[in-house]
């Protein structure tokens, strides 16, 4: 057999670390070093307490820190989980608003990016591991001389940020060299407008118009978006308190699958829609411009928002074109709904800072006049990033002095004579605010692993030749006392920070002044939408193996991004998934393969930012394409284009996970229209089960031992389909990452999986995430030959890896196919970094056996320790699964059926209730409510 | 009757103290004494053990521990060197392991003693033991035994014998 281990290199180069998994969590302190190795030996385990403990330190017991991570730079406050000072598992924070206690994927999988052996783990000069000592006896000469001439020639990038601190800290390096330039690089979206920024409150909102907006997954509020949408979508109690959402976009978004009206547009017909719906506000329709769809469509958003007026919320993406933005400023001060659905408040991220000379475009010139000799590029990598990446590069050469300073040395780092190891975040102190505002404290939850500095640490080396602590220079940037900065660090939030302040009066907009374009469908060229990778953003995230290996929303592919067109086109040109078309903007052309995607604008293609990396390690080596270089200079074109199109002849494989999603009648998603919420009829009764309970109240419950009975309902009516449950999930189970070609053999081994399916005729569509039911008449529990998968007395069915000898008949014999087989050792080698992100209470599983979703079991019998410990009962939503703590949406609810207050009960007596394939009378304890939809009438 | 022999052969090996180093008393950085300690002075487990009440995991004591008497009584006595020098180094003490809780099983020490097991339950009676050795057999019989018959404790949950309590 062979040895998939070497399939996974991101590994293969990690230090050695006599380091062995349970035994680091058992023995306190000293971690390096530990003797005995498991096996053979029969010399006992030596166990190492500390010399003196951390005061209130429980040897075993986990412990949660607040910190904040950044999200382009936005903060977003977390909890991390951690062990024996090891950070493990990250939880949201529910004191920020932005996070609620929730999170998205990307926060849940960056937990391993910590720990990835491919981080940059010291200086490298000119390809030569180096030392930071050697850096500074190179630098400082430079930087005394550079002193002297006032900075005169010096440059520095970094990307826009919140943190106050860092902000300080770069007034204060222009201060110090008030002849140096500093630029900002951000390859992704700005969030601000001539210094302001928009902030929606969706809990408020009645109708929603979304314009080529994703605010559901790719916005820095996104969770805070998600939660209060997702209020609107539930029912309760059989009442229902439904908003409607109507989206204009080119291709499929999350936000775009939680449409009730969804209107596919190709950006060129954008205008001439805003502009039929403006009139039409204004009490003039005219729809001569119109298709017939177009016209439908514009006269419902009309109808409704003349309806509804101050409640309702036009929002564009920051995508979009100048005058689509306008569009919706102006529409929203004609429903009277700024200040109720929409608010507008000072820019959070400094994109607008009057002191930074420019971006990109700005320091290539500067570079190529000589203008700036020294160049310093903080954390951005623009040698990827740029349309340009080889202009750029050529620039950067003509430096007398180039310095690239990140976390992993990338295509920038390569053309940098320096390059210097940026701590992770989790590695640092540091403060950022988040989109709302809200003041956030970031505290390091280890020492840094690899020899890594903070964007912090360094700005302030760079301003005053001097190396600080990070913890000083945050902590000197607040003039507080002690004590309200300890509270402000237990919290993760500042007290008394946040909420958007109302912005002044804008001034007047120009109106509305663009010539109507008209969908040209030329034959050789389309027009290009290009969007972050919803995952991996600008390729930032191209080494995590979790975050490459998370089924796409709507294509479900992975390790790979590709170029969405429209059937139509796919049908016209004769073009099938996995074709390599090559592409051409002026004078760059790019292969990339071709992903045939229903609801895309017909004569578009949407090309994802963040694959084809060609500097990367391990994980993110090679794959998809790079939409970089389709991509224009001008804000505009940094998201729209058009480009010529050929045939190469190949075609290359592509793995997409889910590959049928019409549901060929048979309905595994129960839809029902708003209206009709009153005549719904009940289909299940949660209160039937197979298992021997008295029911609640009678005399025979009260003698009755307590049996929990736990139970998950999913609500279809929220969920977005964005995954963060997949990755948690992932992060708390130790599921391990398989690649490509196993993926590609149906061998993912995700617990949770989200299914989509297209429904009412492809319009709609409707994501349904599938853990394992934990049936009471498990299917598979019959035909295991070994007894490795039985019932429990709550109801669980549960997997015991230790007697499981992988004949997989369980598997065979799962009709919700949720079991998972280890084919191979999946684990990352045994002195792989890797293992220290593991779950201490599950275990890690070996080759040859099965696995699925225990719906979190060492989090039941933690919880159930904990009550008893105390000698109380179980309290209803003490005990939360991953997945459901992870989830912006609160869709997931679990709970116990013997609690007849339960939150899981309540909601499995809604009359939308219903089982997946009931019919099998598997009588599943994971059920679903149907989905909700809000159409126009 | 070779065949008899493998299957003595490999019983008896199995039984045998060297397997389950019953009676083996390893070598510890220290001599220390459970019957002088927790026998002769009856000072309570927990003392030293201090996080068996409170988490999986009972805790073996810090350097600070051991000195918080020894910094008076016994303090430039040669047994007591290398508990000096683990602080004076801080450097960790490094105690030899008499039981083994293998990967795949979950126990959790603070739930028993909530519960009112004894750490001589499962332990055996340490506090008479001048070096420390294991004195039961640990294996899941013995785990079965107890959970088996819960109720001794006041307990009455079925739970205690699903796979997922030890296993997940």
């Amino acid at each position: 057999m062979t040895d998939r281990r070497d399939e996974f290199s991101p590994d293969a180069s990690s230090p050695p670390l006599e380091m062995e998994r349970r035994e680091f969590l058992r023995l306190a302190g000293a971690t390096a070093a530990l003797a005995g190795l498991a096996g053979c030996s029969r010399q006992p385990k030596a166990l190492r307490p500390y010399v003196v403990p951390p005061d209130g330190w429980i040897p075993g017991a986990k412990t949660f820190y607040a910190t904040a991570m950044p999200w382009e730079g936005f903060g977003r406050g977390i909890l991390v989980e951690t062990h024996e000072g090891r950070p493990t598992k990250i939880e949201g924070n529910p004191r920020h608003r932005d996070s609620g206690g929730s999170t998205d994927a990307i926060t849940q999988a960056s937990i391993r990016d910590l720990y990835d052996p491919d981080r940059s783990a010291a200086p490298v000069r000119q390809g030569t591991v180096a030392s930071w000592a050697d850096f500074s006896q190179d630098w400082l000469p430079r930087w005394e001389r550079l002193r002297a001439a006032q900075g005169d020639g010096w440059g520095i990038v970094i990307e826009p940020t919140t943190s106050p601190t860092l902000r300080r800290l770069i007034g204060e390096w222009s201060k110090a060299f008030p002849k140096a330039r500093w630029y900002q690089h951000t390859a992704l979206a700005r969030y601000d407008r001539a210094g302001t920024q928009e902030d929606y409150r969706f809990a408020a909102a009645d109708v929603v118009l979304a314009i080529g907006s994703d605010f559901l997954l790719n916005h820095p509020a996104a969770l805070r978006y998600t939660r209060e949408f997702a209020q609107r979508r539930k029912i309760d109690q059989g009442r229902l308190n439904a908003n409607r959402l109507y989206v204009i976009e080119s291709a499929w978004t999350v936000t775009g699958g939680m449409a009730d009206e969804r209107l596919v547009l190709a950006p060129s017909r954008f205008e001439p829609v805003l502009r039929a719906i403006s009139d039409g506000l204004n009490g003039r329709d005219d729809f001569a411009s119109l298709g017939e769809t177009e016209r439908d469509f514009a006269a419902k958003v009309i109808a409704d928002l003349r309806r509804v007026r101050g409640t309702g919320l036009c929002l564009a993406g920051p995508e979009q074109s100048a005058s689509v933005r306008t569009w919706t400023e102006l529409a929203n001060r004609l429903l009277a709904s700024e200040g109720r659905t929409v608010i507008s408040g000072a820019a959070m991220r400094g994109d607008g800072d009057a002191g930074c000379a420019g971006g990109l475009a700005e320091l290539t010139a500067a570079l190529n006049a000589v203008q700036v000799r020294q160049v310093c590029i903080l954390g951005a990598n623009p040698v990827y990033t740029s349309p340009n990446g080889s202009e750029f590069r050529e620039a950067l050469a003509k430096a007398e002095y180039s310095v690239h300073f990140g976390q992993y040395l990338d295509e920038t780092g390569e053309g940098c004579q320096w390059h210097l190891p940026e701590s992770h975040y989790l590695e640092a102190w540091g403060d950022l605010r988040g989109y709302d505002g809200t003041l956030l404290m970031q505290q390091p939850l280890i020492e840094p692993l690899r020899q890594g500095k903070s964007a912090i640490e360094m700005m302030h080396w760079l301003t005053t030749g001097l190396a600080a602590e990070g913890y000083d220079i945050v902590r000197g940037g607040y003039s507080v006392d002690e004590e309200t900065w300890r509270e402000w660090l237990n919290a993760g939030v500042a007290s008394g920070s946040g909420g958007l302040s109302r912005g002044g009066a804008r001034g007047p907009h120009a109106l509305f002044d663009i010539e109507s374009g008209t969908a040209k469908h030329e034959s050789g060229s389309i027009e290009l939408v290009i969007r972050a990778e919803p995952y991996l953003r600008d390729g930032r995230y191209a080494n995590n193996a979790w975050l490459q290996e998370l089924p796409r929303p709507f294509t479900s592919l992975v390790w790979d991004n590709a170029l969405w067109v429209s059937p139509e086109m796919a049908q016209r040109e004769k073009l099938a998934t996995g074709d390599v078309l090559r592409l051409t903007v002026k004078n760059r052309s790019v292969e990339a393969p071709v992903v045939v995607v229903n609801g895309t604008a017909d004569g578009c293609a949407i090309a994802e930012l963040g694959g084809g990396r060609r500097r990367a390690d391990g994980s993110g080596k090679g794959g998809g394409f790079d939409a970089f270089a389709l991509r224009g200079e001008s804000e505009t074109e940094r998201w729209l284009g058009r480009a010529a199109w050929e045939r190469t002849g190949r075609s290359m494989p592509l793995v997409q996970i889910q590959t049928e999603m019409e549901t060929e009648d048979r309905h595994p998603i129960w839809q029902f229209a708003a209206a009709d919420t009153e005549h719904l009829q009940p289909r299940e009764d949660p209160a039937i089960s197979l298992f021997p309970t008295p029911p609640p109240g009678s005399p025979a419950a009260a003698s009755a031992p307590v049996h929990h009975r736990w139970a998950m309902l999913i609500d279809l009516s929220s969920c977005t389909g964005c995954s963060a449950c997949v990755a948690a999930c992932q992060a708390e189970n130790n599921t391990p990452s398989v690649g490509k070609d196993q993926c590609g053999r149906g061998r993912h081994m995700h617990w949770i999986r989200v299914d989509r399916y297209w429904t009412d005729g492809g319009t709609r569509s409707a994501p349904q995430p599938v853990p394992c039911m934990q049936c009471e008449k498990a299917p598979c529990e019959l035909v295991c030959p070994v007894g490795a998968t039985v019932h429990s007395s709550e109801g669980l069915n549960e997997m015991v890896y230790n007697r499981c000898v992988g004949t997989r008949y369980c598997s065979n014999n799962c009709p919700y196919k949720v079991r998972r087989f280890n084919f191979f050792d999946f684990r990352a080698p045994r002195e792989s970094p890797l293992h220290l992100q593991e779950n201490p209470a599950v275990t890690v599983r070996a080759r040859g056996v099965m696995e699925k979703c225990s719906y979190c079991v060492q989090r039941i019998d933690e919880a159930r320790i904990a009550s008893e410990r105390e000698h109380r009962p179980l309290r209803d939503g003490e005990l939360r699964t991953a997945c459901q703590q992870a989830c912006p949406a609160e869709a997931i609810v679990f709970g116990d059926l013997s609690d007849p207050n339960s939150a899981v009960l309540r909601r499995k007596r809604e009359r939308t209730h219903y089982a997946l394939l009931a019919e099998l009378n598997t009588h599943p304890r994971t059920t679903y409510l149907a989905r909700m939809v809000n159409p126009s009438v | 009757m070779s065949v008899a022999g493998a299957i003595w052969g490999t019983y008896a090996f199995y039984h045998s103290p060297w397997w389950t180093r019953i009676g083996f008393a390893p070598d510890q950085p220290v001599l220390f004494s459970h019957r002088h300690h927790a026998g002769e002075l009856r000072i309570d487990c927990r003392y030293c053990h201090s996080s068996v009440d409170r988490a999986a995991f009972a805790g073996l004591p810090a350097t600070q521990t051991c000195l918080s008497c020894h910094s008076q009584i016994f303090t430039d006595t040669a047994m007591l060197r290398p508990v000096v020098a683990s602080l004076r180094e801080n450097r960790p003490m490094a105690w030899r392991s008499v039981t083994r809780l293998p990967n795949f099983v979950f126990f959790d020490h603070s739930i028993h003693i909530a519960r009112g097991v004894a750490c001589a339950s499962c332990h055996g009676d340490v506090a008479h033991l001048a070096l420390e050795e294991k004195l039961q057999k640990l294996d899941m019989r013995m785990c079965l035994t107890c959970h088996r018959h819960a109720s001794a404790y006041g307990v009455t949950a079925d739970h205690l014998l699903n796979c997922s309590t030890c296993h997940r």
